[in-house]
């Protein structure tokens, strides 16, 4: 070999340049990122309110200082928020099992499942809303049916990965049933209980954003107190909240759960009297274009033109949802050393866990409900809310899983152990992560809209409002699709050679 | 001479497309103990699989991962070697409270292996040994003439393995078992099958077999014979 070879073969690499995965990562990274700042010019971030600060201030004040006796019946509130999420959970289960097992074997199932997955729990809120009213039905139906399609798609995965020796090893002719119960089920046990327990954790969230819709759980006093400026009182049921989901490993036991059950039955009476040829008449008529149901093909053509532009309002879901996912890696990046014992004291490392748990538990609707009251009408409180939410929430993981790794050089410390220890190891995990996630960000982007910005649920909103049924049921079908596309692209874009962080939150 | 149980003629054993044991030549008689040997690799649980698929219902099994379920007790774990007759029914019942009959029968196998007072802990409480037997005494509880084993007795002491030996012969009239321990196949067993890079190279009586023959199964136990040396005369 010359000289001259060796030279060249020794040349100092350029600028990110190799095919390490580490670097093709960042390489991978740094485009979304490109993408993102490309396109921020289109989204419309301006703050509208005058004096965002002060009512910052106010709210700050209202957490800082809940005032505990203005709110109303709240054990009532609770109550009613967790039997909510507890029956919407079981009744998801009683729904979910059977499919799972049918998962692998049916394209129907599999097709289905990700249509009722792809819909916000609060858009079939409002859709039930129309037939049972405000009652305990449509709160466990918004619950119960989405779950149903989730718990499919989840325990299919968990059941697939069990190891196949026991049942290698059983004796032939064991009915299939037989050997489901004891070489199959017992070994998926454990991780299917996590599971329940991790998506029980999730309808309570979604259990408290039903009252933004008008269903009387914790929300609905929360939504009301915020509108109307009772900062104090809101902050009250804020803590209410916090202290609901951060006591649930006690009072969310697995003996107390039939006795919670039971007493659930209780509050969520009375049970709406619904009359089945309504409900006939709503599933088989009212959500259709009538045009469509006579059978007349111009009619339709027509009824489609009528329907506003809807280019712009996709433009917004689309662009929200990268802006949200990318707006979550920059924040999960930033956030994750706060909550890892390889960082800073116990102090920090407490405020820094303090900090994630707070900003996931809130639902991000919630937040960017305030971030709306504070910085008005437009895609930035959204964009906040779900970074925040989202990258508290992928930092909570990688943080836990980044404990878990021994450095090889215990001396390196701070940056060093960052980039050289840690982030290599972590980091194709997250990114995963992220993807993963980039489908949930898209539905939630989509229920944003609730709260005006111009995304494609303000418009189904809007049409439930004014009892455009049809149309409303049209638009929630164009996002279920829009929804189970970017899926299947963000499978697609997802790089292959990750190291997957064992992750609760999977959909 | 007793009766053939099965004889494979030259047949190509593998998984799908992937051969392993090409054109096998072998036969099995009833009443015989056959110690399987060879290196890890050499193909002895493909010619194993095979003996259970061909023998079907006949064959009690015991595999070499166990095939135990970590969650389950001891004694379901067992119960699970006559699932197949009882109703689905049963067999759910049986895991709320074990039925009387099983429960007394695995009982006394458990006694007899030495996991008395285990049959209700999960088994993936039990140290490495216990599984074994766990498993030895599910194969056990088939109540079938003939056992296969894979590496039945790998994780025991020298003397324990040739207590559950004993045991699988007062209860088999036929046996096929893989091993590592080379001096329990010449001393506790009728005949060796011996493979090597997927062929039968002994198929012998045991009693016309010294150790010396045995290494020769083994090139990379020696360290002095290299792994080309066994392609080459293939």
């Amino acid at each position: 070999m010359t000289g001259t070879e060796l030279a060249r073969r020794d040349t100092r690499p350029r600028w990110l340049s190799g095919q390490s995965t580490g670097l093709r990562l960042a390489r991978h990274t740094l485009t979304l990122v490109a993408l993102a700042v490309v396109l921020v010019p289109f989204a419309d971030l301006a703050v509208v309110t005058r004096d965002p600060w002060s009512e910052l201030a106010q709210m700050a004040r209202g957490l800082a200082w809940p005032a505990w006796g203005t709110v109303e019946s709240p054990l009532e509130a609770l109550g009613l928020t967790v039997a909510v999420a507890l029956w919407g959970t079981l009744g998801g289960l009683a729904l979910g099992f059977p499919l799972a097992l049918l998962f692998a074997r049916s394209r129907l199932v599999r097709a289905g499942c990700a249509f009722v997955r792809a819909i916000h729990e609060l858009f079939w809120a409002l859709l039930f809303l129309q037939v049972f009213g405000l009652s305990a039905a449509t709160a466990l139906m918004a619950l119960a049916i989405p779950y149903a399609g989730i718990f499919a798609k989840v325990f299919a995965e968990i059941l697939e990965q069990i190891p196949a020796a026991p049942r290698d090893a059983l004796p032939p002719g064991v009915s299939r049933l037989s050997r489901f119960i004891y070489a199959e089920l017992p070994l998926a046990w454990t991780r299917l209980a996590a599971y329940t327990r991790y998506r029980f954790e999730c309808a309570l969230r979604a259990s408290v954003l039903l009252g933004f819709v008008g269903l009387p759980t914790l929300g609905f006093q929360l939504e009301t107190a915020f509108r109307e400026g009772r900062y104090h009182e809101a902050g009250a049921l804020l803590w209410l909240f916090y202290l609901l989901i951060a006591s649930l490993p006690w009072w969310g036991h697995r003996r107390l759960i039939p006795l919670l059950a039971v007493g659930g039955l209780f509050l969520l009476a009375p049970w709406p009297e619904v009359s089945g040829s309504l409900l006939w008449r709503f599933v088989s008529q009212d959500i259709w274009p009538p045009a469509l149901l006579a059978g007349d093909w111009h009619g339709v053509i027509d009824w489609l033109a009528r329907i506003p532009d809807l280019g712009p309002a996709i433009g917004n879901t689309l662009l929200l949802g990268l802006l949200g996912s990318v707006g979550a890696l920059l924040v999960a990046l930033a956030l994750w050393p706060l909550a890892c014992r390889h960082f800073g004291n116990p102090a920090t490392r407490l405020a820094g866990r303090g900090l994630l748990l707070f900003l996931r538990s809130t639902p991000e609707l919630m937040l960017a409900f305030l971030f709306l009251l504070l910085l008005g009408p437009s895609l930035l409180p959204a964009w906040l809310a779900l970074s925040l939410h989202n990258g508290a929430l992928i930092a909570f993981l990688v943080a836990r899983h980044a404990d878990a790794i021994t450095p090889g050089m215990p001396a390196a410390s701070g940056v060093g152990r960052f980039a050289y220890e840690l982030l290599p190891r972590v980091y194709p995990g997250m990114l995963a992560l992220l993807y993963y996630r980039a489908e949930v960000i898209l539905r939630e982007t989509a229920i944003l809209g609730m709260l005006g910005v111009a995304t494609l649920g303000y418009y189904i909103d809007a049409n439930f409002e004014y009892l455009l049924f049809d149309v409303a049921f049209f638009l929630l079908l164009i996002t279920a699709l829009l929804n189970i596309a970017v899926d299947a692209l963000s499978r697609r874009l997802r790089p292959r050679e990750v190291a997957v962080i064992d992750d609760p939150c999977q959909r | 001479m007793s009766a053939v149980l099965l004889a494979l003629e030259g047949d190509d054993l593998g998984h799908g497309d992937q051969v392993v044991l090409p054109g096998l030549r072998l036969g099995l008689r009833h009443g015989e103990r056959v110690a399987l040997l060879g290196q890890s690799g050499a193909g002895k649980s493909t010619l194993l699989g095979e003996l259970r698929h061909r023998l079907g219902e006949e064959a009690a099994w015991c595999p070499q991962q166990h095939g135990l379920v970590p969650g389950l007790a001891v004694y379901h774990n067992v119960y699970m070697g006559r699932l197949a007759e009882h109703s689905a029914l049963a067999n759910l019942w049986n895991l709320v409270r074990p039925l009387a009959e099983p429960w007394h029968q695995v009982a006394e196998l458990c006694d007899a292996l030495g996991l008395a007072g285990l049959m209700r802990r999960p088994v993936g409480q039990l140290s490495g040994g216990q599984r074994q037997r766990v498993a030895i005494a599910r194969a056990l509880y088939q109540q079938r003439s003939l056992f296969l084993g894979d590496e039945p007795v790998a994780s025991v002491d020298p003397h324990q393995a040739l207590r559950l030996l004993d045991l699988i012969d007062a209860r088999h009239a036929t046996s096929v078992i893989a091993l590592h321990q080379r001096e329990l196949a010449l001393t506790h067993f009728d005949r060796v099958w011996g493979l090597r890079d997927g062929r039968l190279v002994i198929d012998a009586p045991a009693s016309t077999l010294r150790l010396a023959d045995l290494d020769a199964l083994y090139p990379d136990a020696g360290g002095d014979s290299a792994e080309g040396e066994a392609g080459g005369d293939a």
